[in-house]
């Protein structure tokens, strides 16, 4: 019996063969697909051009000689780059104040604050625009009409321009601004409080503690949140859209994005891609620095209570500050939504005389296109959700288990693509797949591709994190117990990571629905999805239908989250963590 | 039949070899401890019988089965062995009775047996009140229990255990030590226990192997291990020992402090640095010079500790070498006075190294 066992043991290991190194690698050559083909193809177009007469493609510099002397180019990049700067400078002198306030002080209503600024994330930025437009242009504008009421001015008066600089730079701001606020208010709340108070004990009273001790130690964030802010402002293609083509000048993603109306300039819209990418890495890599290692960690516990600033009378003007700045994004915004919806012109107030369901009539029966872009939206949602969640359970497992070897390439694949801004991604799949073998431009595959790529980073980095909370020892026990590597992980590893598995699902369903920048490169007519419907309605003035399809697409995100944490046998399970 | 062999096992991360060259050999039934400071190899090692980390030479036999070599190595769940964790491993999300029966179900044994099997090993560990909550409301010492009898109830042939008692409380490890070793003697699976702590290794080990940098420095009984060590590291490691250095002369003595030593233990080079251990309650400690003897070594008192049962000194002999001494209570020697220290000829080790 025991001369028997060697070779029986020999037989069943070869049978049984470890799959997890053929099946790692075929993930790392999708990830390589996903990733490097695009930018590839990027930087090849955006040297080369190709000769008519011999049909090969020769090197040159001349699209970029033509990037940084044309003013059609010049202007766009000046205009990015105020933008950029005046917006992220604005994001921090009104985020900075009400995270600290937020965090630190005994504000009343501080938690209702905290989730009202996370619910303006949900708000597409393009939305927000479409919105603001609806309260600020000059004619027709809510609150200009509010202001020729009460100051009886002239019809051809106004108080606010949205089309215009300015009011670009303040629409981004709205949608920027939660981003450092975010980072700001946690970095507070992860100061622990015994530092604090050392520097009470040794003499200095709350505001010089706050002065002197605090806010040094909320900097980095602070500085990270500008940078986020920063960059945000320069990669958005949504607002600017929106808002600064009326007003007849171009930021970098619209002056891309019209490089691919007719006639089609591909090489030119590579080139001037590429500084857009450039900066974003070394953005991405200047926070990364001020932030460190531990920088990301939205989660950790808090030490102590930290030391609640008293405000006494002034949590007055405290408040009265918060819910004016709250009011931009969420309260005005959604107001003109709602009233737009309802009301048989956009710019017109509803009363109970006038209002209408015949926006959501046209919207739902009447536009053909929305039908269509419906479930194109809710298709592309769920399958990308699903294949972005699976390929980050994966990646994430084999970097935080190192079950492979070249697992650091792996994770390094999967975060690359945060550092790719969503239009320049767009250029590079349109380059990638308008081409054989793979000719996906024009289907669904190719939106597909491109949402997987753009939500991978965080859903692998929420993904991983959630292994590397899982001590290796549980499944070092499963397995020496006899089960196999598969076995453990459907009963022990699985289980463990349900909620987080969720969670990342219906984050990339709500982040696709919202997605703007790639589709707008990539769709036709066939596979319009939502987001891009609100876009062409709005070239044709449909304000009304805008507002019920952005309305709906709120439902349908709240929808999604409620009704898959409702299904049985997820969410709601007793885990309880020794 | 199911003795563990480890045969010039090594395991290296790049250059570094974590495992080194380790050979050990252990009995049907014998609770073997690997001992040694953090980061000395021993959890490594232990990681490789279980098969979670293959061998870069060498190979691990079970009876005569080979179940690791850098060529061909048996997954851990076909080994029939069990492990305990230093975090015990539980899962959370099972209850107590859930976790301690998933060998079981995994090896399809049928719910009767599965149930007598379950009940039975509640009541050996006490754990019977306890088999429908869950981990996260349980204390460290029942949580170690469940560890313990979810290994257990699968009937091992080897049983591993992965300093077990390190997240316990020093009263509640000093208990659970005996215990460990009363359930070894209950079950008698061949057993291997990884730790730091030598009181625990002490306590339940049959056989001890010291490990260092890698390899094992010395194994033996813990008596051996104790007052036989073979290097300077196993002298230091295990109880507190003085070790000091003379020079060897012709004939086996050691020179130190201008006193020829007469010692056991390792064969002494003559002109060769050698370290000779001597534990601090072996060394005689007196005013006047005690007759004819060997050995005997002038000191100065530098320091005295009045300890309640003991006296702990602290003496320096004239090249400057500090000893430790312990004593009985009673012999109180100032602070300063010359003395004479007899080191016991038997109880001098020379030492390799």
């Amino acid at each position: 019996m025991t001369i028997a066992l060697p070779a029986q043991a020999a037989e069943r290991a070869k049978f049984k063969l470890d799959y997890t190194v053929p099946v790692l690698a075929g993930f790392a050559a999708v990830l390589c697909v996903l990733v490097v083909l695009p930018v590839s193809w990027l930087i090849y177009y955006s040297v080369t051009i190709g000769d008519p007469a011999s049909n090969v493609r020769v090197f040159t510099l001349a699209h970029f000689y033509t990037l940084f002397t044309d003013p059609a180019f010049v202007n766009p990049l000046l205009t990015t780059i105020t933008v950029a700067v005046s917006s992220s400078v604005l994001c921090c002198a009104v985020a900075a104040p009400m995270g600290w306030l937020v965090a630190r002080t005994d504000m009343p209503f501080r938690r209702t604050v905290r989730l009202l600024v996370t619910a303006s994330f949900v708000t597409p930025p393009f939305l927000g625009a479409v919105a603001w437009e609806i309260l600020a242009a000059p004619n027709s504008g809510l609150l200009n009409q509010l202001y020729r009421f009460v100051t009886g001015a002239p019809q051809d008066e106004h108080l606010f321009n949205i089309y215009s600089l300015s009011g670009l730079i303040f629409v981004i701001t709205c949608y920027t601004f939660p981003y450092v606020f975010v980072l700001v208010a946690n970095a507070l709340d992860r100061i622990p409080a015994d530092m604090e108070e050392a520097s009470a004990m040794l003499g200095a009273g709350t505001w010089r503690t706050a002065r002197r001790v605090t806010i040094p130690l909320a900097l980095p964030a602070l500085l990270a949140g500008i940078l986020i802010a920063f960059l945000q402002a320069m990669i958005l293609f949504g607002s600017p859209a929106i808002l600064a083509l009326p007003a007849g000048f171009h930021t970098m993603t619209t002056k891309i994005w019209s490089l691919f109306q007719y006639p089609p300039q591909p090489e030119l819209a590579a080139a001037a891609s590429l500084p857009l990418l450039v900066v974003t890495v070394m953005l991405l890599r200047a926070q990364h620095t001020i932030l460190g290692r531990k920088g990301y960690t939205v989660l950790g516990g808090k030490n102590a209570d930290p030391r609640l600033i008293k405000l006494g009378w002034l949590a007055v003007p405290a408040m009265t500050f918060v819910v004016a700045v709250i009011s931009l994004p969420l309260f005005l915004p959604y107001f003109a939504l709602f009233n737009a919806a309802f009301s048989p012109i956009a710019t017109t107030l509803v009363t109970p005389a006038n209002a209408t369901l015949h926006n959501i009539y046209f919207t739902f029966v009447e536009l053909s296109s929305t039908q269509l872009a419906l479930n194109n939206t809710f298709i592309l949602g769920a399958a990308s959700a699903t294949l972005g969640t699976v390929l980050a359970l994966v990646i994430g497992y084999a970097t935080a288990r190192q079950a492979v070897t070249g697992h650091r390439v792996l994770g390094f694949l999967a975060t690359a693509p945060i550092a790719i801004p969503g239009i320049v991604l767009g250029v590079g799949l349109f380059l990638s797949y308008t081409r054989p073998p793979l000719v996906l431009y024009g289907t669904l595959w190719v939106l597909l591709i491109a949402y997987v790529t753009i939500e991978l980073p965080a859903a692998y980095q929420q993904l991983q994190s959630a292994f590397r909370a899982v001590n290796p020892e549980l499944e070092d026990a499963s397995r020496i117990l006899g089960a196999t590597r598969l076995q453990t992980l459907r009963r022990i590893t699985a289980p463990l990571l349900r909620t987080n598995v969720l969670a990342t699902w219906c984050f990339i369903f709500v982040s696709t629905i919202r997605e703007l920048s790639a589709a707008i490169m990539l769709f036709t007519s066939e596979t319009k999805v939502v987001s891009v419907l609100i876009f062409d309605l709005k070239e044709s003035g449909e304000l009304g239908a805008i507002s019920v399809l952005g309305l709906s697409m709120l439902v349908l995100t709240f929808a999604v989250v409620i009704g898959v944490n409702r299904m049985p046998g997820f969410g709601g399970t007793r885990l309880r963590n020794t | 039949m199911a003795a563990v062999e480890l045969r010039g096992l090594t395991k290296r991360y790049g250059e570094a070899a974590v495992v080194d060259r380790v050979s050990l050999t252990i009995e049907h039934g014998h609770l073997v401890c690997l001992l040694g400071p953090s980061g000395c190899g021993k959890t490594t090692t232990l990681r490789l019988i279980a098969g979670f980390v293959e061998p870069s030479e060498g190979e691990i036999r079970v009876g005569e089965r080979l179940i690791s070599s850098p060529a061909n190595t048996v997954p851990p769940e076909r080994r029939n062995m069990s492990m305990i964790f230093q975090s015990y491993a539980l899962w959370p999300h099972m209850t107590v009775a859930e976790n301690i029966v998933y060998g079981l179900k995994l090896r399809k044994l049928d719910r009767d047996t599965i149930g007598k099997k379950l009940d039975a090993i509640l009541a050996t560990t006490k754990l019977a009140p306890l088999a429908q909550r869950y981990p996260g409301e349980l204390s460290g010492g029942q949580q170690q229990r469940v560890a313990l009898a979810r290994a257990l109830i699968v009937e091992p042939e080897t049983l591993l255990l992965d300093e077990p008692l390190s997240n316990l409380d020093a009263n509640l490890r000093e208990e659970m030590r005996f215990e460990v070793r009363r359930l070894h003697d209950a079950y008698r699976y061949t057993t291997v226990y990884v730790t730091h702590d030598q009181a625990e290794a002490m306590t339940t080990a049959d056989l001890i192997a010291v490990m260092n940098a890698g390899k094992i420095e010395q194994a033996g009984t813990p008596e051996d291990i104790y007052d036989r060590p073979s290097s300077e590291f196993v002298a230091r490691f295990i109880g507190s020992s003085n070790v000091i250095r003379g020079v060897g002369l012709a004939g086996g003595r050691v020179e130190f402090a201008g006193v020829p030593l007469r010692c056991v233990g390792a064969k002494v080079e003559a002109g060769a640095s050698t370290p000779v251990s001597i534990r601090p309650h072996d060394i005689a400690i007196s005013l006047r010079q005690p007759g004819d003897t060997d050995n005997l070594v002038p000191a100065t008192v530098v320091r005295q500790v009045f300890l309640g049962g003991s006296r702990d000194y602290m003496v320096e002999s004239k090249d400057g070498t500090q000893l430790r001494v312990v004593t009985a209570a009673a012999e109180s020697i100032p602070q300063g006075s010359a003395v004479w220290l007899g080191l016991p000829p038997d109880r001098c080790r020379a030492l390799t190294g």
